[in-house]
């Protein structure tokens, strides 16, 4: 043992001096390690690939998740997006009429509805505080729907033109022939008073006549949908249909001009 | 006979799984040396001539692998293992503490020994950092040893019956 550890000695110092790594056992230790270290390279490449997928898919995970939450952030910023866009498009429309017209506007949203059987009313969030006065008349894009009825400091009841209680002064546009345009709830408007003998056409657009001073002249009020000429009595059953959808209302327009200015 | 012949190459696949191992575990900062481990269990375990072939041909092996000075670790190896199996008949090797405290010492100055040789003969001068890593492997190894004694004593016991 001690010969043999001398000799070791021996070759560290032998190694040293003449500085040779190519001694023949040193080879055939290397030959001979060579296929293991090939198979045994090839099975820990394929552990290791096969955890650093592991751990690519673990971050991949974790992208995903913050990918989704951005994705959803997004999508509510774009819902945002499409509201604001919308009621971009519907207040310029409305602003349209209040460029188009000479008079004072005052624009409000719809804060409720009140859709019972026989009232057809809706919530606005402006009212006396904001000069608003009870007949006032209020305008959605394309013309009129109704008029204030309760004004309170802040809030304010409109009485849409589908509402059985109202009733106002209307002209065929095409012919000027004259009636009342009243409520009939959910089947929209009438227009009452026309005789038998006058020419009303299916498609014949309604607008207000300006007389009793509540509402201006020539503003659009609905359109004709159906004339039945077979009912009993000396008049007309002329159905209307409003310019409106009155159940999608959200901002309107108050007039607040004085009714003196109307023309 | 079989155990003169087999040897060199069950060394050689030791030293290979050992330094895949290092490289997939510890991206080779740390060298996770089994090979010690085992020279330790046999001057614990083995009988002088076996255990002085066995840490002579591992040593060599790892030389040869490794690519350092031929001898250095085989000389190493056979100290520590002259040092174990000295120390086994004053020790109890059975207990925990002991397998753990007399592996981590013994990789530890191992560690110094190897740079001490090439600081003296390549006037290789080693990081104060070295030796902080050369602390955290000895602790590895300390702390496996008692895992290691104990799966060795297992299959022993399944190959001989018996303790080896």
């Amino acid at each position: 043992m001690v010969a043999v550890f001398i000799s070791v000695l021996v070759m560290i110092f032998y190694d040293l001096k003449y500085s040779t790594h190519r001694s023949f056992l040193r080879k055939i230790v290397l030959e001979t390690a060579y296929p293991v270290q090939e198979i045994f390279s090839g099975s820990i490449q394929g552990i290791k690939d096969a955890w650093l997928r592991y751990v690519l898919l673990v971050g991949i995970q974790e992208e995903n998740k913050k990918l989704k939450s951005q994705m959803n952030e997004l999508k509510a910023n774009l819902v945002a997006y499409e509201e604001s866009y919308q009621e971009a498009q519907r207040l310029k429309k409305l602003l349209s009429i209040s460029k188009k017209y000479p008079y004072r506007f005052v624009t409000a949203r719809v804060v409720g509805r009140e859709q019972a059987a026989l009232s057809r009313t809706v919530l606005i969030n402006k009212g006396a505080a904001d000069g608003l006065r009870n007949g006032m008349p209020v305008i959605a894009y394309p013309g009129l729907i109704g008029r204030l009825v309760d004004v309170s400091w802040h809030v304010s009841r409109v009485l849409l033109f589908i509402d059985e209680n109202s009733n106002i002064d209307g002209i065929i546009q095409r012919n000027r022939t004259q009636g009342i345009v009243g409520g009939a709830g959910s089947r929209g408007m009438i227009l009452k008073y026309i005789s038998k003998a006058q020419d009303v056409q299916k498609g014949d657009v309604i607008v207000s006549s300006g007389m009793g001073g509540v509402f201006p002249k020539g503003w659009l009020i609905g359109q004709v949908i159906q004339v039945d000429r077979q009912s009993a009595g000396l008049f007309l059953k002329i159905s209307v249909a409003p310019f409106t959808d009155l159940s999608k209302l959200e901002e309107l327009l108050v007039l607040t001009s004085d009714e003196s200015t109307f023309e | 006979m079989l155990y003169y012949i087999l040897l060199p190459f069950l060394s050689v696949l030791l030293i290979v799984l050992q330094s895949m191992i290092t490289d997939l575990v510890f991206s080779s900062r740390l060298v996770f040396e089994v090979s010690l481990l085992v020279v330790i269990y046999a001057g614990f375990r083995l009988d002088f001539v076996r255990g002085t072939y066995l840490a002579l041909v591992l040593g060599f092996i790892f030389d040869c692998l490794s690519g350092s000075v031929p001898g250095v670790f085989a000389w190493i190896y056979t100290i520590i293992f002259w040092c174990s199996f000295y120390i086994s008949d004053w020790l109890e090797t059975e207990k925990t503490h002991v397998i753990v405290l007399f592996s981590f010492i013994c990789t530890f100055l191992k560690q110094i020994v190897i740079d001490l040789f090439y600081f003296l003969a390549f006037d290789m001068n080693v990081l104060v950092s070295a030796y902080s890593i050369a602390f955290i492997q000895s602790l590895i190894i300390g702390l496996l040893a008692p895992l290691f004694f104990y799966g060795m004593d297992r299959t022993g016991i399944l190959l001989y019956e018996e303790k080896v």
